[in-house]
């Protein structure tokens, strides 16, 4: 939730000053407000929801209403996707467009990776066999029965949701991480079955002469444009089905549950394991879906799917994005993606780099790319903290469990301000300083000696000192005042002084030890 | 369908010591640690080319050629020890980021090798004397039999050493409580980099060991490192008796399909026997009990 | 006489919490020192301040003087390791066992340097005698003890190694008052020799005729400030 900018002051012209500025800067222009029409909003239709979350608020100088708009990730998320569907087509070439085509079918999948592992917290590596399994399932269907694209996306939700049940078994019973392992070895399963099966095309390498969509007739940059919207769509509609699922009911679910707290969430009586293998399933069947549509893109499958370096390159994207977020898998694939292409004359030495910056970014920050700020900002947190820990010491600042037995909060302030006091008025005791108290006794005295005994002066009755005459103008002798009623006050010690005088510089020296211990 | 007793017990055995080597290597380093390595599979490719140069540039002789093998391994355990351990150990989210991490040098170490040998596959010389023997209906290799001991006879040195030496005692110390080990003078990190070297060690005995199947290649570590991990995980990550069983079981049952089924069925099978032994035992065969590493 | 410890303006504390506030503290040689002070008010954060286990430190501490101590606000723990090996032995509360080794096993890690590995056989002889209880324990798993006894084995660890300075966390804590009257009865019959001892304890009853002075520890401050270092019993309120 972006932070709320306070108003900012517009330019006032009636005090002629020219422009003041209050508060933080404004990118976006504000809106005027809208009166004292409250209800009538933008909504989306059938819905009470408002698309962007508007508020109303007044400024303190021109005492007009002005609107804001609080949340302002949707119109991030629509400026970032036109560019993404306006570039490839207008200012790329073919093979820059082919790119684009795999980069919004690999960003499909991260997205329902992120959906797999940020919602539902189940760290699976298997998202492309089962993406493999479903695109060499319904091309082996469509090459021996002859099935149309339609029928191919149509029957790869269902293979992805059948794969996706046999993987979850083992999830029910085993912890995140333990289960992240056995997905590892699915994936090298699926490749060592394959490229050992003569029917799934092991001697070709891959399996070839599916249906496809693109028409027959069509031209290259036609087809390759085709494509291209059609890859986009199925990024939207992965984007539509986060948002569905992390948003909304299950989402919200599965919020309650993070690694390591569900018992917070049983106690409350939420199925937490049940919505997980829900989310599972229907990522499975989304992947499933996403394998049908790469079936039908390539017309047909390849081993290629299966190996870890495709693995690596996908797991790639996902973190130097950001694990748990969708625009982190956007970002993510599309700096991968990118860096691979403008990258190409390289040979394998990208994929080095590639590496390079993702073992980069798992080493330095917590997550990723969109992690960056909070993880910035707690770091900041934590420093001011311990230096201000450091600074404070006992007596003055009274500690927060403390200050809640305290029923009088003044004294918390006070006791914080006479600290404060005391501080400074140590910084000016010095020998001079004592010498002048001797010396200036009932004359002019400076700044700093007045200070400190305006200081003594006001302290509590309770333990003050003072002066008992035993002898008047003979012996003269320091006390403490009880600072109780009828109680007599006590002898500090046994110095004995001729005079006033000198009895007086004694009671200040003693002051002074007790400023410079305190 | 005869099933030839012999060749399967030798198979089986061959098969689960080499087993052992590797998956003994990643539930050390699991329950030590606390950290998945990936990049375990590159260790046993790199310890190939290792002994590779050394067979090379230095002798064809096998024990230098195992040897340099080993110090290789060794090597490129302190490395990634350094590299993904050393800085992420105290951080947040640990276990998920080394192992991200791991994973990151290993696809950067295996493009490397490609790069630097290039895609062809390389031999080694002959490490034990050609030639071999009868037991019972089935022959068995010098060279089968060569590994088989060595496998053996190292996973029981290690053992012993973990048990009798002050350096065992200190990784068993501060897989068990890392506060109380700091307490004796047992520095976190020059432990950490020892037990890499040792589990790299154990995996580049068994590239070397294993090049007559494995051929050395960049990416020969992909299917030994799934293999290794998926026997840690069915014998409990942490514990080294569970991992040896789980070793035998899945070299038993290798043995049986490659036999029974074929050889594209055998990743298959392993798997389901693992997700059984799972299934019953979420923590596999001899898991600990409760794990304090989180 | 030497000084074992010397600690000058130390402030601790975990994270925004300052527990410890300007702490000056000396220990010389042969002297069994007890901390007093109630809960919360900084007595195991002085001692884990000195092997390093502090969320953040800042403030000098010289052990047989060499500084062990220096600002520091990274992971607690880092350098313990090393500290320890400069001759400090820290018994905390909760013993930091490790659960699946044996009695034997926790005597032999405490002997760290190399002479202590060589002769460990022999000093394990000597603990055994100090705490006759574990020589019947010798090859049982610890999680399996009771408390009293994974107090003894905490304690042995740390006394194997000739640490020239022991700082034992609160040893009375959680057991039977009778079994806590033997384990402090068995600290001071050690024979310190050039080290030293400092003991932090709730209860000043446990502690009370075997030591050579006692400090208080409120709120994070020793009490009584220069008074602290002058032998006398703190707090005149």
């Amino acid at each position: 939730m972006s932070t709320i900018t306070q108003n900012k002051a517009t330019a006032d012209r009636t005090d002629g000053a020219g422009p003041s500025v209050v508060g933080s800067r404004r990118l976006l222009p504000r809106l005027r407000g809208h009166g004292g029409a409250l209800w009538r909003r933008w909504r989306y239709p059938f819905t009470r929801r408002t698309p962007l979350l508007i508020e109303t608020a007044y400024n303190p100088k021109t005492l007009a209403t002005e609107k804001e708009i609080v949340d302002k990730r949707p119109l991030y998320w629509i400026a970032g996707l036109l560019v993404l569907l306006v570039v490839p087509p207008v200012f790329g070439d073919n093979s820059f467009l082919s790119a684009a085509t795999v980069f919004a079918i690999y960003a499909a999948i991260n997205i329902v990776w992120m959906l797999m592992i940020g919602t539902a917290g189940i760290f699976s590596l298997a998202t492309l066999a089962v993406v493999g399994a479903a695109a060499y399932t319904v091309s082996y269907i469509s090459i021996h029965t002859g099935l149309p694209w339609w029928g191919m996306i149509a029957v790869s939700p269902l293979v992805g949701l059948l794969f996706g049940v046999l993987i979850a078994i083992p999830a029910l019973r085993l912890e995140g991480f333990y289960y992240a392992l056995l997905t590892v070895g699915i994936a090298d399963l699926c490749r060592e079955f394959v490229l050992q099966t003569q029917a799934l095309g092991a001697a070709s390498y891959g399996l070839y002469g599916a249906d496809t969509y693109v028409p027959k007739g069509i031209s290259e940059r036609g087809g390759l444009l085709l494509s291209f919207y059609a890859a986009f769509v199925v990024m939207l509609a992965a984007l539509a089905l986060y948002r569905m699922v992390n948003g909304q009911r299950l989402g919200l679910l599965l919020r309650t549950a993070p690694e390591g707290q569900e018992a917070f969430a049983a106690a409350l009586g939420i199925n937490y394991r049940a919505a997980r293998i829900q989310v599972f399933l229907i990522s499975s069947a989304a992947l499933g879906a996403i394998g049908g549509f790469y079936a039908t893109y390539f017309k047909g499958a390849s081993p290629a799917l299966f190996t870890m370096d495709s693995l690596l390159l996908l797991l790639a994207m996902i973190v130097i994005g950001g694990i748990g977020t969708a625009e982190g898998a956007v970002v993510g694939t599309l700096i991968v993606v990118l860096f691979d292409r403008v990258f190409i004359g390289l040979g394998p030495v990208r994929l080095i780099i590639i590496a390079m910056i993702m073992f980069g970014t798992v080493l330095f920050l917590r997550r990723g790319l969109f992690g960056i700020a909070p993880q910035f900002r707690a770091w900041r947190d934590k420093r001011r903290s311990e230096r201000r820990a450091l600074r404070t010491g006992e007596g003055d600042d009274i500690m927060p469990e403390d200050a809640t037995q305290i029923a009088d909060k003044q004294a918390i302030y006070t006791q914080r301000f006479d600290k404060q006091l005391r501080e400074e008025l140590k910084k000016l005791v010095t020998d001079e300083l004592i010498a002048e108290h001797r010396r200036t006794d009932g004359g002019r005295r400076s700044d700093a000696l007045e200070r400190i005994l305006t200081y003594f002066r006001r302290a509590e009755m309770a333990g003050k000192y003072a002066i008992l005459a035993e002898k008047p103008f003979a012996a003269y002798r320091i006390v403490a005042l009880s600072g109780k009623r009828g109680m007599p006050p006590r002898l500090v010690d046994d110095q004995v002084f001729a005079t006033q005088e000198e009895a007086q510089h004694g009671v200040f020296l003693k002051r002074i030890r007790d400023l410079l211990d305190s | 369908m005869h099933i030839d007793f012999y060749y399967l017990a030798v198979t089986t055995v061959t098969l689960a010591s080499i087993y052992g080597l590797l998956a003994v290597g990643i539930s050390i380093i699991w329950s030590s640690l606390g950290m998945i390595n990936m990049a375990h599979g590159f260790t046993f490719a790199v310890s190939g080319y290792g002994a590779w140069l050394v067979a090379q540039n230095v002798s064809t002789n096998g024990v230098v050629v195992l040897a340099g093998g080993v110090l290789t391994g060794m090597l490129s355990g302190a490395v990634i020890g350094g590299l993904a351990f050393v800085p992420l150990y105290d951080k947040p989210n640990f276990a998920v980021r080394s192992l991200i991490a791991t994973l990151a040098i290993a696809l950067f170490g295996s493009q490397c090798l490609l790069w630097a040998f290039g895609p062809r596959v390389k031999a080694l010389p002959p490490i034990f004397p050609t030639g071999g023997f009868k037991f019972g209906t089935a022959s068995v290799s010098y060279d089968r039999l060569g590994a088989i001991v060595c496998s053996i006879v190292l996973l029981l040195a290690m053992l012993a050493w973990m048990k009798r030496s002050r350096r065992g005692l200190e990784i068993r110390a501060m897989m068990q409580n890392p506060e109380g080990a700091a307490l004796v003078g047992v520095g976190l990190r020059s432990t950490a980099i020892a037990v890499m070297m040792m589990t790299g060690g154990l995996a580049g005995l068994a590239a070397v060991l294993l090049s007559r199947t494995y051929f050395i290649s960049p990416f020969a570590g992909a299917i030994p490192l799934v293999k290794g991990i998926i026997v840690a995980l069915a014998g409990g990550l942490g514990s080294l008796a569970g991992a040896l069983i789980a070793a035998a079981l899945l070299g038993l049952v290798e043995a049986l399909t490659a036999v029974g089924l074929g050889g594209r069925f055998v990743l298959i099978t392993q798997f389901l026997v693992i997700i059984i032994i799972l299934l019953i035992r979420p923590r596999g065969i001899a898991g600990m009990l409760e794990r304090t590493r989180e | 006489m030497s000084e074992v410890l010397r600690i000058e303006n130390l402030s601790a504390g975990y994270g925004a919490l300052g527990v410890l506030h300007n702490i000056d503290f000396t220990v010389q040689a042969g002297e069994r020192i007890g901390i007093i002070g109630l809960n919360g008010h900084g007595k195991s954060t002085l001692l884990r301040a000195i092997a390093g286990l502090t969320g953040w430190q800042s403030g000098s501490i010289k052990l047989n003087g060499v500084e062990i101590g220096g600002i520091r606000s990274q992971g607690p723990g880092r350098f313990t390791h090393q500290i320890v090996r400069q001759g400090l032995a820290l018994m905390p509360q909760g013993d930091a066992l490790f659960h699946g080794l044996t009695v034997a096993d926790h005597l032999d890690s405490g002997a760290y340097t190399r002479r202590a590995w060589r002769e460990r056989v022999r000093r394990r002889e000597r603990m055994l005698e100090v705490f006759p209880p574990l020589a019947k324990l010798l090859s049982v798993p610890v999680g399996r003890l009771s408390g009293g006894e994974r107090r003894m084995v905490s304690l042995a660890r740390g006394l194997m190694a000739d640490a020239s300075l022991l700082l034992i966390d609160e040893p009375s804590l959680g057991l039977a008052p009778k079994i806590s009257k033997g384990l402090i009865e068995a600290l001071m019959r050690i024979d310190l020799g050039n080290g030293a001892m400092v003991i932090a304890e709730q209860n000043l009853s446990r502690l009370e005729g075997a030591m050579t002075r006692l400090v208080t520890l409120h709120a994070g401050k020793l009490k009584g400030g220069a008074a602290a270092n002058m032998g006398l019993l703190g707090g005149h309120h």
